[in-house]
């Protein structure tokens, strides 16, 4: 079998540091190729330099047995290779044929019209070309993103974490357009952090750790502990651990109502309680009232109608942060740089937000910086925050694992009654994933009523003593766990 | 009456023209994400070229074409700060104005251009001249580019979302330096208009705001060629409205009829605020660098 | 693992691609102070020796130029008085303007606050409001009062309906001017000379002179104010809250920040601070208001704050800086007939080359091979 692609002990270094240390990976057409490996494995910059927008340090490039050298994007596609990026390259102000057009430059409108309808059809992608890109769903603009490098002739396709932002049931369905790609000819390379993805639906896997190819088997030679193992470099396994003492009701909310922003599903009639000593698990399809129900829980938002109480402190349904944070509530947000950290100032005056605003350092006209700092020096220690090499250092520089280390730091630190946790491992590897959710446990087991808002429901049936499902913005369903992941996973895609 | 209608009337296109042409300009520019607040700076150093050259004795259309050059000057100092050295926007359209109203002030003193009366573009037909007929033409080719060219696909794909222009091939830098160079040409025309065939002197507040003015004018327009052409000539209608009224007679005092161009735009303004709380038709990456991320 | 290695002269066409050397632009992950100082220095030294290009150009020899400026600065006790009373207000200026800068408001409206300012101490004055012992106060409190009504507007836009609060500062500048004219060509204008300004204030009516040349209580006031500042951004909760908001608004909202309530207390301390800016000319300096007391100061502000890096005690320094550069120009325009804009000119090209040393410090330029 040739290859379609070869790289050949190819080595790339950031600044001193060796992000691939001499990889060697090839792909054939007709053939389903997956990539695993953690954040920070390498795995995107050896695709970034398969589809040239990156130079190899070292180490050569073939097709078809030819050594190659692929100047730019453009030139990759010239060559056939086209790379379907996790975050989509789409101009959402464009309509369907111009975001093609713009990837497919100095050929007539007509022609790439005419071509990329019957692609679509032989996809099995039924699209109008004149549609806006922006008001296409997240699982059609994926498509899009397909049938864009398809248009500009790839034989080698590269998919970069296709399924992370796919339902369950889109996901399936995109492995069934990958594997007709593959019989059609075209060598498709996967990559992903999903192993059941590359257990079943892939020919071929190969792993990767920290800028290194750790090993290359078939599918049928692996399973999962395995290949975790080889991916993680230890054996990390996560067991539920049931809640040891369940309280009394801590937070209420009764029948919450929110209209949704641009053209989002907002909240229906949501109702749930947490009690004191559990973890109420969100599961469902991102984009289903996840960001508003978390909005409402911090006080960000306004809920049209309904209440939300907390015990011990009545009704807070238009209390603000302020006040709710005053009464016992903590937050882990779900974009952690955007939301719960502020990235240009320092780490030790990231952690002293809290107790500035509890007037903990003194009154508005004096801030006791010293004792702020020794309290941030404290709690990093406790909490095994790293990559702090003085606590003048902006927090920007923490890596993701360390960055959520300090939030949650910042957040525990005073023993709050409520915990919300929106996708608290998102972008972490297994190890920092791991720290995160013995935190929420320890704070669980403290007797905190702790609501965790994840998309990944593995994360929620790991951790949740109940579960509630929200689809189409209202809560269809509740279980309690141990659940059976087949009926949650209906659950998500009711009432649509 | 109908002398003060046909004097007020026949005024308004040369009012509006310079407005028009500078939102063209600024509408090209912001289309490839670049928020040009530059605008008053270009203009100064359009009219200030305008003028130069015609006190030596250039005929008006190369002196207006020198005005064009002169804004494309100035626009590659701008083009340098904001795409190549990727400076603030913001502080980088200030201090480019700063640095053109020293400069151009500075070359009309050391010159002894100011208050020199100049002898002006004369009109063609109707009343008006080569410019204003011009400037709808301007305004077709814009759209035309915009929506029409590989280039003008290029360029809003450039102000939407940088990083799929860069994932498709585009070289973003380039692009922007082409969109403002481009728009500095047109902004810089303007403001040579304005002393060439409007004003006809030169003194150092000769702009007088009009650069803010247009910058208000594309944010009315949502971006968009025809509607800045529209909003052009409502501001060419307010403009030439008041020397109409003071030569009528009318008891307005004089300073508060000269602000009315600065309250109209705030007006204007805030009305394309209160009813577009969404912003679809901004630029979405106006404003933003482009870096590609180099990580591991 | 075994690299390739290949005989020299192989017939492959690209063992590396080695095509070209293409700077590529890396965000730096962080910046030693000591690089962060030479940067900044390197760009001063860059601007000076433009801007004595410039001079060179215009007529003033670089030996002339030096002369000159010790003249200036420290060839009598009346120089440095000069240079001195000029530092105030330009001090109160580089405040009004870091006020607003550090909460994230492009105040670029300081004219106009600083004209309403003027007007609204010269009603007080004029129309001799309250006792003489207690008019001072009065004219400063109105001074402020005016800054705060001329950024009440801009800032209400801005943060209720997100209007861009350069263009509407800034065109209020020009309605200020035309109200500014309306009055000293009016109702105000001088009646003893009939000249456009207006009348003489009384001797109480002036910021009072400290008694060492013809230094008034300005100078001292605006050091208090600048170290009053200098208090609540370094040692005080508020300060801590309005940088935190400065560096992420949205979370400092999340996590209960009064955001909005210290984004409208730093616009309206801006529009006040600007009020009083045009007060401390008018008061201090020229005992009137005339029709171009203003002039150049926005400018000045915005570069003062821009060089001192929104830090009161740096405002302190780059003002003193800009009142030489002042005086000097002064001198040049008397002594070498050199325009007035050169001053401007100097301070144009000292912004940018600031400006884009950030550039510098934002950013590594990594020259690599890359395709």
């Amino acid at each position: 079998m040739t290859n379609a692609l070869r790289l050949n002990s190819v080595s790339k270094s950031f600044g001193g540091f060796k992000a691939l240390d001499a990889v060697d990976f090839s792909v054939a057409a007709g053939e389903v190729h997956a990539l695993l490996g953690e954040n920070g494995a390498g795995k995107s910059t050896l695709m970034n330099i398969a589809c040239g927008l990156y130079a190899p340090d070292d180490g050569q490039i073939e097709m078809g047995g030819q050594p190659v050298t692929i100047a730019g994007a453009r030139d990759a596609a010239a060559k056939g290779i086209g790379m379907v990026h996790q975050h989509f390259k789409l101009v959402p102000a464009f309509t369907v044929l111009e975001n093609i057009l713009l990837f497919n430059p100095g050929r007539p409108a007509e022609q790439v019209a005419q071509q990329a309808l019957t692609l679509a059809q032989k996809i099995g992608f039924d699209i109008d070309l004149g549609t806006p890109a922006g008001a296409l769903g997240i699982s059609e603009q994926q498509r899009l993103e397909i049938l864009k490098v398809l248009v500009a002739g790839a034989r080698i396709v590269i998919l970069d974490e296709p399924t992370a932002v796919l339902s369950e049931e889109d996901g399936q369905a995109l492995m069934q357009l990958v594997r007709g790609l593959a019989d059609t000819g075209s060598a498709v390379i996967l990559v992903t952090h999903k192993l059941h993805e590359a257990l079943y639906h892939s020919d071929r896997i190969t792993v990767m750790r920290q800028g290194r190819k750790i090993a290359e088997a078939r599918p049928g030679d692996m399973d999962p502990a395995r290949l975790t193992e080889l991916i993680v470099g230890e054996h990390i396994v996560e067991e539920p651990e049931p809640s040891p003492h369940v309280g009394g009701t801590r937070i209420r909310l009764d029948k919450v109502r929110m209209r949704g922003d641009r053209g989002r599903k907002g909240l229906v009639d949501v109702s749930f309680e947490v009690k004191d000593g559990e973890i109420y698990g969100i599961a469902g399809v991102s984009g289903n009232g996840q960001t508003e129900l978390a909005e409402i829980l911090m006080g960000l938002g306004r809920p049209d109608a309904g209440t939300i109480e907390i015990a011990g402190h009545g009704d807070v349904t238009h209390a603000g942060p302020a006040h709710r944070r005053r009464n016992g509530l903590a937050c882990i947000p779900v974009d952690r740089y955007r939301h719960g950290l502020a990235g240009g100032i320092t780490v030790a005056d990231n952690y002293a937000i809290n107790g500035a605003l509890a007037g903990r350092y003194g009154n508005w006209l004096w801030f006791n910086r010293r004792r702020a700092r020794s309290e941030a020096r404290d709690a990093i220690r406790t909490f095994d925050v790293q990559g702090v090499r003085n606590l003048g250092q902006k927090a920007a520089l923490l890596s993701g694992g360390n960055a959520q280390k300090l939030v949650i730091a910042r957040e525990f630190e005073g023993q709050p009654d409520v915990v919300l946790a929106h996708s608290p491992s998102r972008g972490l590897d297994v190890r920092a994933g791991a720290a995160v959710h013995d935190r929420l446990r320890a704070a669980r087991d403290r007797g905190a009523a702790v609501i965790l808002i994840s998309e990944d429901l593995d994360e929620v049936m790991l951790l949740s003593d109940r579960i509630g499902v929200l689809a189409g913005g209202r809560l269809s369903a509740e279980f309690k766990a141990p659940a059976n992941r087949p009926e949650i996973g209906a659950a998500m895609v009711s009432h649509e | 009456m109908s002398d003060f209608l046909v004097n007020w009337l026949i005024n308004i296109p040369s009012f509006a023209a310079p407005f028009a042409i500078a939102a063209l300009g600024l509408i090209i520019t912001e289309r490839a994400g670049v928020l040009n607040l530059a605008a008053e700076g270009l203009m100064l150093a359009g009219a200030l070229a305008g003028v130069g050259l015609m006190i030596n004795g250039a005929p008006p259309m190369v002196a207006l074409g020198g005005a064009a050059m002169a804004g494309m000057a100035m626009g590659l100092v701008f083009a340098i700060m904001t795409a190549g050295l990727r400076i603030n926007h913001v502080i980088s359209g200030l201090a480019l104005v700063f640095f053109a109203e020293a400069l151009t002030s500075y070359i009309a003193s050391a010159e002894r251009w100011t208050n020199k009366a100049i002898q002006g573009l004369e009109p063609v037909f109707l009343g008006q001249d080569v410019i204003v007929y011009a400037t709808p033409v301007l305004c077709l080719l814009t759209v035309w580019m915009l929506n029409r060219t590989r280039f003008g696909l290029t360029l809003r794909a450039v102000g939407e979302n940088p990083g799929a222009a860069d994932a498709a091939g585009i070289d973003v830098t380039a692009t922007r330096f082409a969109a403002i160079l481009i728009g500095a040409a047109l902004i810089g025309l303007a403001g040579g208009y304005l002393t060439v065939a409007v004003s006809r002197i030169w003194v150092d507040s000769v702009i007088g705001g009009r650069g803010w003015i247009a910058i208000a004018l594309v944010i009315f327009a949502r971006w968009h060629p025809w509607r800045a052409l529209f909003g052009a000539v409502l501001f060419g209608c307010i403009e030439a409205l008041i020397p109409r009224i003071a030569a009528a007679g009318v008891d307005v005092p004089r300073y508060f009829l000269q602000m009315t161009p600065y309250l109209a735009t705030l007006a204007v303004m805030i009305w394309a605020a209160a009813r577009g709380k969404d912003r679809w038709s901004q630029p979405a990456a106006l404003g933003h660098h482009h870096i590609r991320e180099e990580r591991g | 693992m075994t690299q390739t290695i290949l005989p020299p002269g192989a017939a492959n066409p690209a063992p590396r691609n080695r095509l070209r050397l293409v700077p590529i632009l890396e965000p730096r992950q962080s910046v030693p102070d000591r690089l962060r100082l030479t940067i900044y220095v390197a760009s001063l030294l860059l601007a000076t020796l433009i801007s004595v290009a410039l001079l060179a150009g215009a007529g003033v020899p670089p030996g002339d130029l030096a002369k000159e400026i010790a003249t200036t600065v420290f060839s009598s006790p009346r120089a440095l008085g000069s240079v001195l009373a000029l530092t105030a207000p330009l001090v109160v200026a580089g405040l009004a303007t870091a006020i607003a800068f550090r909460a994230n408001f492009w105040n670029i409206g300081l004219e106009g606050q600083m004209i309403l300012g003027a007007v609204l101490s010269s009603y007080v004055a004029i129309h001799d409001i309250g006792p003489e012992f207690a008019r001072l106060p009065l004219m400063a409190a109105a001074a402020a009062l005016g800054g705060m009504i001329w950024i009440a507007c801009p800032g209400w836009l801005k943060l209720k309906l997100g209007v861009n609060e350069v263009i509407t500062t800034l065109l209020l500048n020009y309605v200020a001017f035309n109200l500014l004219l309306h009055l000293l060509y009016g109702p105000w204008k001088d009646p003893v000379s009939s000249f456009p300004y207006t009348e003489q204030y009384e001797a109480f009516e002036k910021l009072p002179l400290l008694g060492w040349m013809t230094l008034t209580w300005a100078l001292p006031l605006a050091g208090i104010l600048a170290l009053a500042l200098w208090w609540v951004y370094s040692f005080s909760r508020l300060g801590f809250l309005i940088d935190l908001m400065r560096s992420n608004a949205t979370m400092a909202r999340a996590v209960g920040v009064p955001v909005l309530g210290l984004s409208v207390a730093s616009i309206l301390a801006s529009g006040a601070v600007g009020g009083l800016t045009g007060f401390a000319i008018s008061s201090g300096i020229e005992g009137r208001m005339t029709q171009d007391f203003f002039v150049g100061y926005l400018f000045s502000g915005v570069l003062i704050a821009f060089l001192g890096r929104n830090h009161p005690l740096g405002v302190i320094v780059v003002a003193f800086f800009m009142a030489v550069l002042m005086q000097l120009g002064q001198s040049l325009q008397v002594f070498f007939g050199v325009p007035s804009a050169l001053v401007q000119l100097v301070q144009a090209v000292f912004i940018i080359c600031v400006a884009a040393s950030e550039f510098f410090l934002t950013y590594r330029m990594n020259w690599r091979s890359a395709a």
